[in-house]
């Protein structure tokens, strides 16, 4: 019967166009092109530099036409590898071939990706022209920048990197302290913020309105400024001589419980109306529906904006530097600027930023896997239901 | 308890507004131990509300509501000891979704009736076995069908030993296949001789288990007897439309 329709539907209807188009070839080189090709521009790159810095050298002419010498200018052998490598036939090489096979990913990515005959195919393609888009990018920069007259003070002052030589206890150190301050604010702020979140939540006006204030206060006034009063308070106001940086953790903690107050506040409303009636109908106080009901559900679901909020935290303590930090206990900001006022040279800020990272990149990658599972997780099934 | 206040609960004169809008107008109802009284209704028709009322979930605007010869009503009543003596059942099961189904149980004996933990998991495993869900004590309700969700509902109700329960649409929610499951343990309930009010749309558990039914529209009681009575014989056209179209 079936059939029979279908028979009739093809001879009364024209034979529609092949909207396919022809099938084309090769769309993994495609892709294998663009990958090989920013490759070669970020990790050649940076290897010739490795084994330059490896091997080691002589200052070679064009250095020291440049003014480096060895006795004379400070870091001259690290600044003059640096160059070398960076303007070496090995990486000229290197950049032409980036260049070149990221060229022809862009070329054959761009041409053929219509006619891929299954989406894996288009994907690999697109992707290969991209990856090509992108190697061209940074090998014509890279050829730009190498050739530039600029090339030499640049790296004296910014990539002199046997300034920070002897300096990695400092900056262990000071990532300590910096992950030390907080840990501490956000263990003050998640309790304050809590808190707060459950007065936000009253139904009674004159619970919420205090609650209000104080977020209000503390999102509406600027952090640098509640750290330099707060400060101000506790010497000159109150007489106690606490030091900076538990003035910094008190008022990390302050802050942070007001920006927390109102994810938790977010996290308990999010939370299913008939959970609370359930809890109250089994007898519970409203008290005892949010520890029990509410809270552990409303926790979960916040986590990964609390850690955000953990690596904004992080990066937000250098703040603390407006208080002059007592030398020796500077956090991972001060180490840095610490090092650039004695010797007006910025590799110590790379250093700084490499500690940061070094620190922050790991909780961030914690954060994404936290979202991951909660998405699918015990919370996203129970949603569903 | 007085023998002729042998009611478990009544109400008096229940109106509810939410705003301008009047969704209980004047209800009045009494049932005594070991009754089952069930509401049915159009949508709409504040049957809901009417339940909700009955346990305080939703504060009635004007009436009152006595349960076991107190008046609930009065603003002085600890809800939360009332409440441990009268179960509900909601359409969207509510159960916690971050505790096993055991422990959904536990946690309201042992926090609120300060029952120690291995009496209280002991007394949720019998409602569990009651239920026929046992052998998913330690799955989490996301784990569960929607009916074996709403049998533990039941389990966590019972589990507080109500002298009332309440059955919100417990139903609605669940895909055709799992509804005779939930309907059979409500069943075996009520010839246990448990009271209970039923909110419901199966008008054949209405008229098997029901000892009184009341049809609800526009926030009145527009019909009330026999169950088997009623629907053989509905009186007021409404209650005949009505039937008409769900039977």
């Amino acid at each position: 019967m079936e059939a029979a329709v279908n028979e009739t539907v093809r001879e009364t209807t024209e034979t529609p166009p092949d909207v396919r188009g022809p099938t084309s070839a090769w769309p993994l080189s495609i892709f294998v092109a663009g990958w090989i090709a920013i490759t070669l521009a970020v990790v050649g790159t940076l290897a010739l530099q490795v084994a330059r810095a490896v091997e080691g050298g002589l200052i070679t002419p064009e250095c020291q036409a440049a003014g480096l010498e060895v006795n004379k200018s400070f870091g001259a052998r690290g600044v003059c590898n640096v160059v070398t490598a960076l303007r070496s036939p090995a990486e000229t090489t290197l950049l032409v071939l980036a260049l070149a096979l990221g060229g022809a990913a862009i070329v054959a990515g761009w041409t053929t990706y219509k006619g891929m005959d299954t989406r894996r195919k288009r994907d690999h393609a697109i992707a290969g022209a991209v990856l090509g888009v992108q190697a061209a990018l940074v090998a014509a920069f890279l050829l730009l920048f190498r050739s530039g007259s600029l090339l030499f003070p640049f790296v004296r002052n910014v990539l002199n990197f046997t300034y920070l030589r002897g300096t990695f206890h400092l900056f262990l150190e000071a990532a300590g302290r910096t992950l030390y301050m907080a840990f501490l604010g956000e263990a003050g702020g998640i309790a304050i913020g809590l808190i707060l979140a459950l007065f936000t939540l009253s139904k009674r006006r004159v619970v919420r309105a205090p609650a209000r204030a104080y977020i209000n206060f503390f999102r509406g006034t600027p952090l640098i400024w509640q750290l330099s009063f707060f400060y101000a308070v506790f010497t000159l106001g109150v007489g106690l001589s606490v030091g900076t940086v538990f003035t910094a953790i008190i008022v990390f903690a302050l802050n942070m419980g007001a920006y927390l107050a109102e994810v938790f506040r977010a996290g308990l409303q999010s939370i299913e109306r008939g959970q609370m009636e359930a809890a109250r109908s089994l007898g519970m106080s409203y008290f005892q529906a949010m520890r029990y009901a509410i809270v552990p559900q409303a926790v979960r679901r916040v986590i990964p904006p609390i850690m955000n909020d953990f690596v904004v935290l992080i990066k937000d303590t250098s703040l603390i530097f407006v208080l002059g930090v007592i030398l020796g206990q500077e956090e991972l900001f001060g180490v840095g600027q610490e090092g650039y006022s004695s010797t007006f040279n910025a590799t110590f800020f790379v250093g700084t930023a490499l500690g940061y990272l070094a620190v922050t990149l790991p909780l961030i990658a914690i954060v994404n896997a936290a979202e991951r599972r909660l998405r699918s997780g015990l919370v996203g099934i129970a949603g569903a239901a | 308890m007085q023998p002729e206040d042998r009611a478990i609960v009544r109400l008096e004169g229940i109106h509810k507004w939410f705003g301008d809008h009047h969704v209980l107008r004047g209800i009045d109802l009494e049932l005594d131990a070991g009754e089952v009284q069930v509401v049915i209704g159009p949508s709409g028709s504040g049957k809901s509300t009417l339940l909700r009322c009955v346990n305080m979930l939703e504060i009635p605007s004007e009436g009152h509501v006595w349960f076991e010869g107190r008046d609930i009503t009065d603003c002085r009543t600890d809800l939360n000891a009332v409440r441990t003596r009268m179960g509900i059942v909601f359409q969207a099961f509510n159960l916690f979704p971050h505790m096993t189904a055991v422990r959904n149980i536990t946690v309201a004996l042992q926090k609120v009736l300060k029952v120690d933990g291995r009496e209280a998991k002991e007394r949720a495993m019998e409602q569990l076995t009651r239920v026929g869900v046992a052998g998913k004590a330690e799955a989490y309700p996301g784990q569960l069908s929607g009916g074996q969700q709403q049998r533990v509902a039941i389990a966590r109700a019972l589990a507080m030993r109500p002298k009332l329960m309440l059955f919100d649409e417990v139903t609605s929610a669940l895909d055709p296949e799992l509804v005779g499951e939930v309907l059979d343990v409500m069943k075996q309930l009520a010839e246990e001789g448990m009271t209970m009010m039923v909110v419901t749309h199966e008008m054949g558990f209405a008229r098997e288990v029901g000892t009184w039914l009341i049809f609800t529209d526009g926030g009145m009681v527009v019909e009330r007897g026999n169950p088997t009575e009623v629907f053989a014989n509905p009186q007021t056209e409404r209650l005949q439309q009505f039937l008409a179209k769900v039977l």
